[in-house]
C-alpha cells in the first residue's frame, strides 16, 4: 500500500462495509477499477477482518444445525455435469459456416463480459444505496423515539396538573432546593425547584453560571416560581462553556446581567 | 500473510474437499462442515447474540456454498477466512435486517494463514485474541464495532465522539497490528 497512501485508510474501512460517505465510496471504487494494487491491499485487508472474526470462534453449532444442513443438500442433489456431446461427422459445409458459430460465441462471450461489468457494478450500487437507506431507516426511528420521548417530558412538566414532589427522609421538613442539568456540548440548562420563598409579581429568581476560568458571573435563565414555590425553567446559551458551579439571586422581573447579592442558592457541599 | 510459494498440505485437502463437493459428494460437504462450523457460528453468534439466528446463518452460508461451490476460488486464498467474512456479513444483513442476496458474495481474500488443521486454528485464535488485547481499548473497541456490530465509520465517530479521522486510521492500524502478527 505504498503507492497510494491517500486510499490507505477508506480501505480498510471498505473491507469492513464501513465506508459510507457516497463520495469518498464513489472515488474508491472508481479507482479500484484501475488500481490492481489497491485491490490486492483490499483483499488483504479482508484476510485481516477474518482474523478478527477468529476472535469470535468457540461455540460450536448444536448437532441439530448439522443434521439440517445436510438434510437440506440431500434435497438438492447436485446434477452430474452432462458428458459432451461427441461431435458428429455430417456433410461437409463452406468454411463461412464453419466460423460462424465461434464467431457467434465470440461476440456473445465480449457481450456477457461487458454485460457482467455494468452488472456487477448496478450491484454494487444498489448494495450501497440499500445501504444508505437501512441507515437513513435507522436514524429517523432512532430520532422519532428521542422526539417523542423529549415531547413526553416536555408534556409531563407542563401538564397544568402535574405535581413536583421532593421526597426526602421521613419526619423531615421540606426543604426549598433547586436542581439544575447542564450540559456543556449542548449549551442547555434545565431547572427544577420546589419549596421555595414565593416572590412578588416584580422579582424572579436568576440562575447564573460560574465560569470555571474564573471569569465573571453569565445570566443563565429565570423564572418565576409559582404560589407554593415551586418552578422549572430551561434555558439556551453558547454551548462549550466550562463551568464550575452554579449560583441563584433575587433579581428584577425583566432579569440582570450581574448577580445582586445575596446568593439564594448555591451547589450543595 | 500472502500466499506465496509452497502452501501447507492441509490446504491441499480443503481444495480435495472442495472438488469432492463440486462433483456432488455430500460426504466432503459433511467434512467442510465439521472443519469450519465452529469459525461460522462463532462469528455468527457474535454479531447477533442469539443462537437460533446464528443457526440460520450457517445454514445459509454452507448452503450457499453448495449451491454454488465456485464462488470460492481457491486459487485466490484459503477457505476458513473467506468463510469467517462471508459469515459476518450475512450475519450482519440478519442484524440490519437487510435481504440477504441470494447468491454467495464473490470475495477476494488473500491470505495464507493456515487454518485448516484444528491445533492451527487454536493457536491462530489465541493469537488474534493476544493481538487485540495489546490494542489500546479505544481502537479494539472502535474495530470490534465497525466488524461484528456493521456499524459505518459515521456511526461510529457520533457514538464515540471520535473525529471521524480518528476512527479510520484506529481501524486500518488495527487491522494491520493483525496482519503483521501473521507476518
Amino acid at each position: 500500500m505504498n503507492g497510494h497512501p491517500q486510499y490507505a485508510d477508506a480501505l480498510a474501512l471498505y473491507a469492513l462495509g464501513a465506508l459510507d460517505n457516497p463520495r469518498e465510496l464513489a472515488e474508491l471504487e472508481t479507482h479500484l477499477g484501475t488500481c490492481g494494487e489497491c485491490r490486492r491491499e483490499l483483499e488483504a485487508l479482508r484476510a485481516d477482518t477474518a482474523l478478527l472474526a477468529l476472535s469470535a470462534m468457540g461455540p460450536k453449532p448444536p448437532d441439530r444445525a448439522r443434521q439440517r444442513l445436510l438434510s437440506a443438500i440431500a434435497a438438492e442433489p447436485r446434477m452430474p455435469k452432462k458428458a459432451p456431446q461427441p461431435y458428429a461427422v455430417g456433410r461437409l459445409r463452406s468454411r463461412w459456416f464453419s466460423f460462424a458459430p465461434v464467431t457467434v460465441m465470440l461476440m456473445l462471450a465480449v457481450f456477457s463480459i461487458l454485460l457482467g461489468f455494468q452488472v456487477r457494478n448496478a450491484n454494487r450500487e444498489i448494495r450501497a444505496l440499500q445501504a444508505q437507506n437501512d441507515r437513513y431507516r435507522i436514524e429517523s426511528e432512532e430520532s422519532n423515539k428521542k422526539l417523542a420521548e423529549a415531547k413526553a417530558i416536555d408534556d409531563l412538566m407542563h401538564a397544568p396538573d402535574a405535581w413536583p414532589l421532593t421526597l426526602v427522609a421521613a419526619n423531615t421538613r421540606p426543604q426549598p432546593q433547586m436542581k439544575v442539568i447542564y450540559s456543556k456540548q449542548q449549551g442547555s440548562i434545565l431547572l427544577t425547584a420546589s419549596n421555595t420563598q414565593a416572590l412578588p409579581q416584580d422579582k424572579v429568581y436568576e440562575l447564573w453560571l460560574l465560569p470555571a476560568d474564573g471569569s465573571a458571573p453569565m445570566p443563565a435563565g429565570w423564572f418565576h416560581p409559582d404560589r407554593q414555590g415551586h418552578g422549572k425553567m430551561f434555558h439556551r446559551m453558547t454551548a462549550g462553556i466550562n463551568a464550575k458551579g452554579f449560583a441563584v439571586t433575587i433579581e428584577p422581573a425583566s432579569g440582570s446581567q450581574t448577580p445582586t447579592p445575596p446568593i439564594m442558592f448555591a451547589p450543595a457541599g | 500473510m500472502r500466499v506465496s510459494g509452497t502452501q501447507a498440505p492441509d490446504h491441499k485437502d480443503d481444495a480435495a474437499l472442495i472438488d469432492r463437493m463440486r462433483a456432488g459428494d455430500q460426504s466432503a460437504m459433511a467434512d467442510l462442515y465439521d472443519r469450519y462450523s465452529g469459525v461460522v457460528y462463532g462469528v455468527a453468534l457474535r454479531v447477533l447474540a442469539n443462537t437460533t439466528a446464528a443457526e440460520d446463518v450457517v445454514q445459509e452460508v454452507f448452503l450457499q456454498l453448495w449451491r454454488n461451490p465456485g464462488a470460492f476460488d481457491a486459487g485466490r486464498g484459503r477457505l476458513a477466512p473467506w468463510l469467517a467474512v462471508i459469515a459476518r456479513n450475512r450475519a450482519i444483513d440478519h442484524l440490519r435486517k437487510r435481504a440477504p442476496e441470494e447468491d454467495i458474495d464473490e470475495l477476494p481474500i488473500s491470505t495464507g494463514v493456515d487454518l485448516e488443521d484444528e491445533s492451527a486454528r487454536k493457536l491462530a485464535v489465541e493469537k488474534v485474541r493476544g493481538v487485540l488485547t495489546q490494542l489500546p481499548q479505544d481502537q479494539r473497541k472502535v474495530l470490534e464495532m465497525a466488524f461484528f456490530e456493521g456499524m459505518t465509520h459515521t456511526e461510529i465517530a457520533g457514538k464515540t465522539g471520535e473525529p471521524l479521522g480518528t476512527v479510520k486510521t484506529r481501524i486500518r492500524t488495527g487491522l494491520l497490528a493483525l496482519r503483521k502478527a501473521f507476518a
